[in-house]
Formats: structure tokens, sequence, C-alpha cells
């Protein structure tokens, strides 16, 4: 399995009752790359990438991560290969703060007479300098997410994300609930992710958001894959064209 | 390539500061206690004495103690109605423990802390372990525990406990009266563990989102148990303090605990739904209610108000809270909306 490809997903199949949800998928998501995925409801998009976080366990196919086969039995397997899940509805601790939600579940301790002590300040200069490195505009680790709009709750998600040395990132959906300028915000992270290395998955419906600034978009529909369109020579055309009436010609 | 500029400047004003402040839930409360606090002080020349001062935080140290144990619970997302019937059986258990067994003041009330450790751990097995709803739960092992008090007691009362048992209630370091002291050192470790330790966080974190806690992997049936074992602990150790304040050991003491102990926490912005509260918001939630009653009798108003009093309170804190939450609005109250 080529060593270019940060994700190598092969004949993926999955059924739930009557519905074949997923029919023989491909995909390949190129090291350092931003692969848009799209496609109408019921395409297959979410329950692909299910399969790839390990949540769903596939009827058949192959999944390899850096090359390796990776047998995913739930999302924490997949956590330890690297990759990392964002979905809309967040799994975000709204009531604590910023450093709080980067460091959940790794939290820097120290031991003071049996008693574990949380190291804050190691916490907060670590996060402040992640969100630095990231380019997240958010002006304080100490920040509490509550008072955050929704595109920020989004980078504290992506933050931990990367803080958990993710070098595969899904986002489901990531900008459904979110405003243009917050939007655009949350586009250019991503761009700055991938510039950074990370190769990154996008379901989206707004097809815009991956011309803008993906590298290719592999189109879904009626969960087999359509067609791989490189950004650089496709319109909006192109890809609607793809979505609504498909490609049998198309891969998969 | 990219679809806006990058904004890379951080700055935080002066504005975002005092908004950030002010977001702290204990802010209202302290400027609630402040002018409160003035008013009274102007007004009264009896409540500005030292020695009404000084009553005025003896009389919330029990409530505060326990209140603390209360607070906890309610971060978590869960409630401990239970903490009265602890008091009491952990102070009567106390007084047997010295009368019948003729056991030492201290190990007798290390005995007392003991049976408080107990039931709290019982809750918080059948909270964590048998998913019980907390309220109906330990409403039912409340009367459990009672019950029991009444049964090794059989409701008679011990008295003429000696200064050994009396003192955490009645002593006093110099002159500072013990019980006062033992608030203040209950609220700052308390404080220190909600904030700075593992535990806090996690306590924080189960009461602030139960399903990612459960994502992320933490063992949320042993903090659960944890926090339900410390709740009892306080309550039993607010009971024993109770019983030198009393100086007699009656089976009824602890039984007008739940209500202040509660009302501390909510008036002192602990959130109800769990996730968001302080032990020094308790606190002041506590002298708030303190200062009111005294309040009652120092300007010769009836004290049998106290009862209404306490209760508008909270049902005040609570409209302030779904304000604040913005779950209510002067549009829903005059059915503009919906």
């Amino acid at each position: 399995m080529s060593i270019e490809h940060a994700v190598e997903m092969r004949g993926i199949s999955k059924r739930f009752g009557n519905v074949q949800a997923l029919n023989g998928v491909d995909l390949e998501l190129r090291r350092g790359e931003l692969l848009g995925l799209v496609g109408d409801n019921a395409a297959g998009k979410s329950t692909l990438m299910k399969t790839l976080f390990g949540s769903v366990i596939p009827d058949a196919g192959e999944i390899f991560v850096e090359g390796q086969k990776a047998g995913l039995r739930n999302p924490r397997d997949a956590q330890a290969l690297g990759l990392a899940m964002i979905y809309q509805d967040l799994a975000v601790f709204n009531n604590l703060d910023v450093a709080a939600n980067v460091f959940t579940g790794r939290e820097y301790t120290r031991r003071v007479l049996g008693i574990t002590f949380l190291d804050k300040k190691r916490m907060y200069d670590e996060s402040h300098a992640l969100l630095e490195r990231l380019r997240i505009n958010i002006s304080s680790p100490k920040l509490l997410v509550e008072r955050m709009s929704g595109g920020q709750r989004q980078m504290v998600a992506v933050a931990r994300a990367i803080g958990f040395d993710a070098r595969i990132l899904i986002m489901d959906e990531p900008t459904a609930a979110l405003g243009v300028k917050e939007t655009n915000t949350l586009l250019d992270l991503m761009a700055e992710l991938r510039d950074q290395g990370i190769s990154i998955i996008l379901i989206t419906h707004r097809i815009t958001d991956v011309l803008s600034i993906g590298d290719r978009v592999m189109v879904l529909k009626g969960g087999e894959r359509q067609g791989v369109l490189d950004v650089e020579d496709s319109t909006l055309e192109d890809v609607e064209n793809l979505i609504v009436r498909g490609r049998p010609e198309g891969g998969g | 390539m990219t679809a806006a500029q990058t904004p890379t400047v951080r700055r935080q004003t002066a504005r975002e500061r005092v908004r950030e402040l002010m977001a702290h839930r204990e802010s209202g409360v302290f400027l609630a206690l402040v002018i409160f606090f003035v008013v009274m002080y102007t007004v009264s020349p009896i409540f500005r004495s030292p020695f009404n001062l000084t009553t005025i935080l003896r009389q919330i140290s029990i409530t505060s103690i326990v209140a603390m144990g209360q607070t906890l619970v309610i971060v978590s997302g869960s409630f401990d109605l239970s903490q009265g019937s602890i008091a009491g059986l952990a102070a009567m258990v106390t007084a047997k423990l010295w009368k019948n067994f003729g056991l030492a003041p201290p190990i007798a009330i290390m005995g007392g802390l003991g049976v408080g450790v107990l039931c709290g751990f019982l809750n918080g097995v059948l909270a964590a372990r048998f998913r019980l709803h907390p309220i109906v739960m330990t409403l039912a092992t409340g009367a459990v525990f009672l019950g029991v008090n009444f049964y090794i007691t059989r409701g008679e009362s011990i008295i003429g406990l000696p200064d050994g048992l009396t003192w955490l209630g009645k002593g006093r370091i110099g002159q500072v009266p013990v019980l006062i002291i033992l608030m203040f050192i209950v609220a700052f470790l308390m404080h220190i563990l909600l904030t700075r330790t593992l535990f806090g966080l996690r306590v924080r974190m189960i009461g602030g989102n139960l399903k990612a806690s459960q994502d992320v992997g933490m063992n949320v049936e042993r903090i659960r148990i944890g926090i339900f074992t410390l709740s009892g602990f306080l309550a039993a150790l607010g009971g024993i303090v109770l019983l030198g304040r009393v100086g007699n050991a009656l089976p009824q003491i602890g039984q007008g605990l739940l209500f202040p102990v509660v009302t501390a926490a909510i008036v002192g912005g602990t959130l109800l739904t769990g996730g968001v509260g302080s032990m020094a918001g308790t606190l002041m939630g506590a002298a708030i209610m303190g200062i009111a009653r005294n309040a009652l009798v120092v300007l010769k108003l009836d004290i049998y108000l106290n009862d209404v009093m306490q209760g508008g309170l909270v049902v005040v804190a609570l409209l302030i809270d779904q304000f604040r939450r913005g779950e209510l609005t002067w549009r829903i109250i005059f059915g503009r909306d919906r």
C-alpha cells in the first residue's frame, strides 16, 4: 500500500437492514492534503467516515492508515493511530476553560502528599503555545468555552485533536451552524493545518468551501463513489453534476 | 487559497477583562453580600457589634460546612438530600459511642465521622453503580438513616455531653470559636479540591457534560462514589459540630439542616444543572442567608418570618439564574413569546 497515502480505504461496504449504506467504496487521502467529501443526504459520507474512525464496523473492505493495515474496533483504536474526528455536535465542556478542554483526558498533574494536583500553569502555557502555533484567534486559554461563539468552540475542538498528536483530521460538517465570517476563519484554520502537514477529510454540504481551500473532492451518491476531482481544474458545476447525476465510469 | 485574512493579532481589552470578571458567577453574589452588609452595618448599631458579627459567623458555620459537600454534589449534577439525616445519625452514634461504649471523645467522633463516610459511600454506590436517580434515592436513604437513628436511640436524648464532644461546637482557640475556624479550613480545603485537583476537574466535567466525560474514558462511577462519600463525611462533621453547639444529643438533630444547606449553595450561584459552582460562592451564599436572618432579629422584625424570607430568597436566586442563562426573559414573563 502506498506510503504517500495517509489513509487508504478499499472496497468498504456496510448494510443497515435493507439499506446498502456503502457499496465497495474506495478512498485515498494523500499526506497533507485537504480532501472534500461531498454528496447528497444519505449518500454515505458520515457512515464512511465512521468506519474510518472505528465507530462503525464495515461488513467488507480494508482500511490502511499510514500504509499499515488497521483493524479498527472502536474510536480509541483510531485515536491511537493518529486519527481525530470532530463532529458538529461537539464534545466540548462549556463550563470549563479552553486549557481544560484542550487537555481533556491527558491533564498534566503533580502528586503532592498522595493528592493529584493539576499543573495548571503548564497546561495554560502549552495550550497558549498550541493556539499560537495553529494561529487560532482565542485571546486566552483561560477563557470559558461557554462564552465563545460556535466557530471558536470548533477551534477548541480542533486544538484538542491536534494536541493529542492527531495527524489525520476528520471534520463532519464543521461549518454547518456557523456564520460567514466564522466559517471563513475556520476554513483558514483548516488550510493552515494542512500546510503544517495534517491530512484532513472535510465532509460538507458547502461545495464552495471545498473549492476555496481543498485539494481534491470526492463525491458519493447512494453509497457509491462517483469520482474524485482535482479542485484546481473543477468548477462548482462539475461537482454538482457529479452529485446529482453521478458518473458510472468514475471509480467505486 | 485562503478564504479570508487570518486574524493573528491577539489582545484582551479592558472591556473584555471586565466582562470576563462579571461572567464569574461569584461576582454577583459578592456584590449582593457587600451591599447587604454595608446597608446593615450603616443602619444598625447592634448589627455592627463584634459580638453580633461573631454570632452570625457561628450561625452559618455548620450550614457552610455541610453546604460545601452539597456544592460538590450539585456541581457534579446530582443532589444529596440525605445530608440532614446523615448529620443526625453521625451525631447520635458519636454520643452513643461515648455514653454506652465508654469510648474517649476523639475516638467517638471518629466513629461518628466513619458512619457519615459509610452512609455517603452507600449513596454513591446506589447512584453510580445502580444508576438510581439521586434526588429520590437520597430522599429514601435519608429516611433510612433517620430511621436507623431513631431505632438505635429509641428516640431518647443523651444529655450531659463531656467537653471533649462539645469542643468542636462550643470551644474557642484564643478568642475565636473553633467552629468558625473549622468552617474556613473546610472551605479552603474544598476550594482547593474543586479548583486545583484532578478529582475536582473530573467533578466539573461530569456535571458539565456527562456524555463527553464518558467518551474521554474517565471512571465516572468511582468519581461519583467519591463525591457522595465526601458529602456524607462533611454532613457527619456538621452533625458532630452541631452536637457541641446544642450541648445535648437529641435524635432529631440535623433535621432542619438540609434546607439552609441547599439554599446556601443555590444563593451562592451553584448551577442546579451541574458543572458550575464554587466554595467561595457557597460561603457567600450562607453569609447572605445568615445576615438576612440576623437582620430580622436586630431590626426587631418578626423572626417567625425567617422561613418566608429564606424561601423567598431562594426563589429570587433561581429567577436571577434563569435570567443569566437566558432561559427567562421579560418577554416570556409577559406572554409576548410563546
